[in-house]
């Protein structure tokens, strides 16, 4: 391997993109913001970065429609601006946008925020894509409207691919009406209590947006109509007992913005898991991996939808142990940071879907020219060396 | 069409000693009568009888015939209840069925965690059924739920009249079961919406039984809403009931349906049901909003008045249940009510772009004007999923006509920016269209991943890819994306 910096080419038209990634040789790594440069596995050297950046913009939005095709380089906050004009949005909420992470660079790492509660991740509102693959073909799958069946939904290969198997260009959006109103319900409590809690709000019949526990209290997002939403906050109040209380509205937006500054937090020497596992054991496992890891720092959990992020100690045996306690729970997990230089394990045992995903690259990417190592060990590094493949 | 098989044909001898040894015998079928109630799906001009079909009775028996016929190097078709409309569980000339109508039990519903834990061959609606006691029922909702199973509707991603608001079955699958081409099994997807590395299972659905068995489910149940208002209304117009669609996306509502029905498909339905239609208004919208009551009651003034102001010539709320099923019976029973003013007649389903309903419809009119045949409009307008019925006579030698009109109208959604299918899939029936949506190098890249998980495609082949012997030897030619024309976009 050399040890020469990488070559950065950054592309502003499908037309050049396909051209740098036939242009160049061998091994090519992908960046959008560089938001997630750490998540998941570490990469293989590369002789060239591909910058998304300069694929940026919408491509069309057809407010009517409730649709839009947009670059995979926009950066996700600008996006959801542009697009609020339109009193419309993506409904998904990833902590990320506000460091000017990328639409492809969030879809390509699965990130998701506590909407997808109501709403699913982004994976649930992409319903077509644009892709280039390593010899250079350009594939469009689904297409502008919302219900559609025809061929395969190749775009959700790419969801959580980190970078792997093909380059994301474009992704065509379905959209949802910006809410004319949000209000926030807040209760103080220690993680024992906020699965009971939690449940209290999803067996309310309010219909809460997001639920997410962070630094002592759990926090219900309600969205909806002037009219509805009010009412459906005041309602979750009176469920939720004496000690819950509505927030004001600068109250509210401080507390879900310190929620999401603990997601993306990135605590020194610390390293950062994101784990899933059946909402029911979602305490259970926090309070193992506490003990495990000798105390978690910047916990975030959606008690609902069983997700949570976690930071502790940047040791492989403590991050191994963590994947595995997930792991023995059914769960599944994501390295979100490594301190630079630390050789930590990215995802947990590998699973029987391991070898299908190994075939599934062997057929798009052969070579693995896309984000080697990012997907290591589940993907393993070929056993040539980087700059022999052709 | 395919030239039928016998079942004494060259591979069925070997191949059913082995399955024998596998399954018991009350569970392999080889005898000609037997065999023929396999011969076709809902999509009943193309039929096939296979060599061989097998009834295993859990997952571990599916991938011992998997294995069967990796050994033998034949293929095999999964099917279900066998109601779907592209011919998907056709069989195939000398290949396996393997029905998985023996795998229907619920295995858990966990309510605290809200999810279904399925075999393939649960009937869809049977999930609701299980989960209604409990407050929580499952969202997709296909007409054909009843009798369609779990395992159909993950392989076509299936949708239903509520899908506007709560998505499509990819959108409730956590986890799935699958039995590979190889006849390993894996697990796809995970307990949570996030996973670890690339969403396979997402590919896996809408796949239409080409990369896979899958042999467990995992859905996402959804609380039941507190309150359900449902609007009847006639207008003097298609424009106009469409004009209501758009400002109703504009005041920012996502109802949980909106159906439009025009005059000829209201009078076939009233007819069948009496459901309460105006059998002589232009066009009608079914909407359904649903939700907490305090959002709900404030969306419906707004509804109301939105139809008043497009001149709705009648609004019926109706407001029991029961009266409510009414509507909806007569919006469901549409398809086969139809069967009461023509003797024949052809489903379609495409999709265009909501805001070119009005536009699609014309198109539609003056099609079946100059092939001299009558085409009623049943459809989801929210999503702009069409489901023009195609009326006519197979005594008086309309068929061909009708099938080439039909065809036309599916390609005509893909020109005005649309799709070819919104629910039904591609299948046997619209495989040779595919060229009209995708081009040369969009399916090559579906070939290659279809590859990685069936590298002999041996699961369901024939289906979904345009073939030569399908298509004869020119499929269709690929066209531009209106969006490319206008130069919008670029492919390369
Ligand atoms: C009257 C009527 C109304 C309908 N309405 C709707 C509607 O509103 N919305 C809608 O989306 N569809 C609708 N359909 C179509 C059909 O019901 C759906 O496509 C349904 O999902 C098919 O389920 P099935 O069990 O009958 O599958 P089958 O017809 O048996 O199979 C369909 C496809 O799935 C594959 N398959 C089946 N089981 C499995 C499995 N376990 N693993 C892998 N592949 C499998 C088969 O190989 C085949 O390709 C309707 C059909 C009818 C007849």
């Amino acid at each position: 391997m050399t040890t020469s910096d990488p070559t950065t080419v950054t592309p502003s038209s499908l037309e050049e993109l396909r051209d740098a990634v036939l242009d160049r040789p061998g091994p090519i790594r992908v960046a959008g913001a560089g938001t997630a440069h750490d998540w998941a596995g570490t990469p293989a050297p590369a002789g060239t970065v591909l910058s998304t950046t300069g694929l940026s913009g919408i491509v069309t939005h057809n407010p009517g429609d409730m649709t839009a095709e947009v670059w995979a380089g926009t950066p996700f906050a600008q996006l959801q601006a542009r697009l609020g004009e339109h009193h419309q949005r993506i409904a998904a909420d990833p902590a990320r946008e506000a460091d000017g992470a990328t639409l492809g660079g969030l879809f390509a790492t699965a990130d998701s925020g506590p909407r997808s509660l109501q709403y699913g991740s982004l994976r649930d509102v992409v319903i077509g894509a644009t892709i280039v693959l390593a010899d250079g073909t350009v594939a469009r799958s689904g297409g502008h409207v919302i219900k559609n069946v025809a061929g395969y939904d190749l775009t959700k290969l790419l969801h959580g691919a980190h970078g792997t198997l093909g380059v994301l260009a474009a992704l065509v959006l379905r959209l949802h009406p910006t809410p004319q109103v949000t209000a926030t319900v807040a209760v103080p409590c220690d993680r024992a209590a906020m699965t009971d809690l939690a449940r209290r709000v999803a067996d309310s019949p309010v219909e809460a947006a997001a639920v997410a526990w962070h630094d002592g209290r759990l926090l219900a997002l309600v969205e909806g109509s002037e009219r509805g939403a009010e009412a459906r906050a005041r309602r979750l109040v009176e469920t939720l007992g004496d000690e819950a209380g509505l927030l004001a509205p600068d109250d509210a937006t401080a507390a879900w913005e310190a929620h999401d500054a603990a997601v993306r937090a990135r605590p020194d020497d610390r390293a950062v898991l994101r784990f899933g596992v059946i909402p029911g054991s979602l305490s259970g496992v926090l309070d193992g991996l506490d003990t495990d890891t000798g105390g978690l720092t910047e916990v975030t959990a959606s008690p609902r939808t069983g997700i949570a992020t976690v930071a502790l100690p940047a040791d492989a045996d403590v991050v191994a142990a963590a994947h595995r306690r997930v792991a023995d729970a059914h769960g599944t997990s994501t390295l979100r940071q490594r301190p630079p230089g630390a050789d930590l394990p990215a995802f947990g045992p590998a699973p029987a879907s391991a070898a299908l995903l190994r075939q599934v690259a062997a057929s798009v990417d052969p070579d693995q020219r896309f984000g080697r190592g990012r997907l290591a060990p589940w993907l393993p590094l070929p056993s040539t060396t980087v700059g022999a493949t052709a | 069409m395919a030239t039928p098989t016998t079942a004494t044909g060259p591979t069925t001898g070997p191949l059913a000693a082995d399955f024998a040894a596998v399954l018991p015998d009350t569970c392999v079928i080889t005898d000609e009568v037997g065999l023929r109630s396999y011969e076709c799906d809902g999509l009943t001009g193309f039929r096939q009888v296979p060599a061989v079909v097998v009834l295993p009775r859990d997952a571990e028996e599916v991938a011992a015939c998997v294995r069967v016929c990796a050994r033998h190097g034949v293929p095999f078709v999964a099917r279900g209840a066998g109601t779907g409309l592209s011919g998907g569980a056709l069989p195939v000339a000398d290949g396996v069925v393997i029905s998985l109508q023996k795998l229907r039990r619920i295995l858990e519903i966990d309510v605290e965690n809200r999810r279904a834990v399925l075999e393939p061959g649960v009937f869809n609606l049977d999930i609701t059924r299980a989960a209604s006691p409990h407050g929580l029922y499952y969202a997709p909702d296909p007409s054909s739920q009843q009798v369609c199973t779990i395992g159909g509707n993950v392989a076509e991603n299936s949708g239903g009249a509520h899908c506007l608001k709560y998505g499509f079955t990819t959108n409730h699958v956590l986890e799935m079961e699958v039995v590979l081409a190889d006849g390993s099994l894996v697990t796809l997807g995970g307990p949570t919406g996030d996973q670890a590395g690339p969403d396979l299972r997402g590919l896996f659905i809408g796949s239409e039984g080409t990369l896979g068995i899958c042999t467990k489910v995992t859905v996402r149940l959804l609380q039941t809403p507190e309150s359900v208002r449902t609007l009847l209304a006639d207008f003097p117009s298609i424009e106009a009931a469409g004009d209501v669609v758009g400002d109703i996306v504009e005041a920012a509502i996502i109802p949980a349906a909106v159906e439009m029905m025009d005059s000829l498909a209201m009078e076939a339905a009233e007819a069948a049901t009496g459901a309460g239609l105006t059998v002589d208004a232009p066009a009608a919208l079914i909407v359904e909003l649903d939700g907490p009551a305090d959002e709900v009651d404030a969306e419906f003034e707004h509804l109301t008045a939105i139809c008043e102001r497009h001149g709705a010539t009648r609004l019926h709320v109706p407001t029991e249940a029961e009266e409510r099923a009414r509507v909806w019976k007569g919006r469901k029973a549409a398809f086969a009510a139809v069967g009461r003013i023509s003797p024949d007649y052809i489903v379609q389903d495409g999709v265009v772009p909501r805001t070119r309903l009005a536009e699609v419809l014309t198109r539609i009119a003056e099609m079946g004007r100059d092939a001299g045949l009558r085409v009623a409009n049943v459809f989801h307008a929210g999503d702009g999923n069409l489901h023009p019925l195609v009326l006519y006579s197979e005594a008086a030698g309309e068929h061909d006509a009708a099938e080439e009109l039909s065809t036309q109208i599916a390609e005509l959604c893909v020109e005005l920016g649309g799709s070819l299918s919104g629910e039904h899939g591609i299948g046997t029936d619209k495989a040779c269209s595919m060229p009209r949506m995708f081009s040369p190098d969009d399916l090559d890249v579906m070939h290659r991943v279809r590859l990685g998980f069936d590298p002999d495609s041996r699961c369901n082949p024939g289906k979904l890819f345009p073939t030569p012997r399908l298509c004869g030897e020119r499929p269709g030619p690929y066209r531009p994306h209106p969006l490319e024309e206008a130069g919008v976009i670029e492919r390369l």
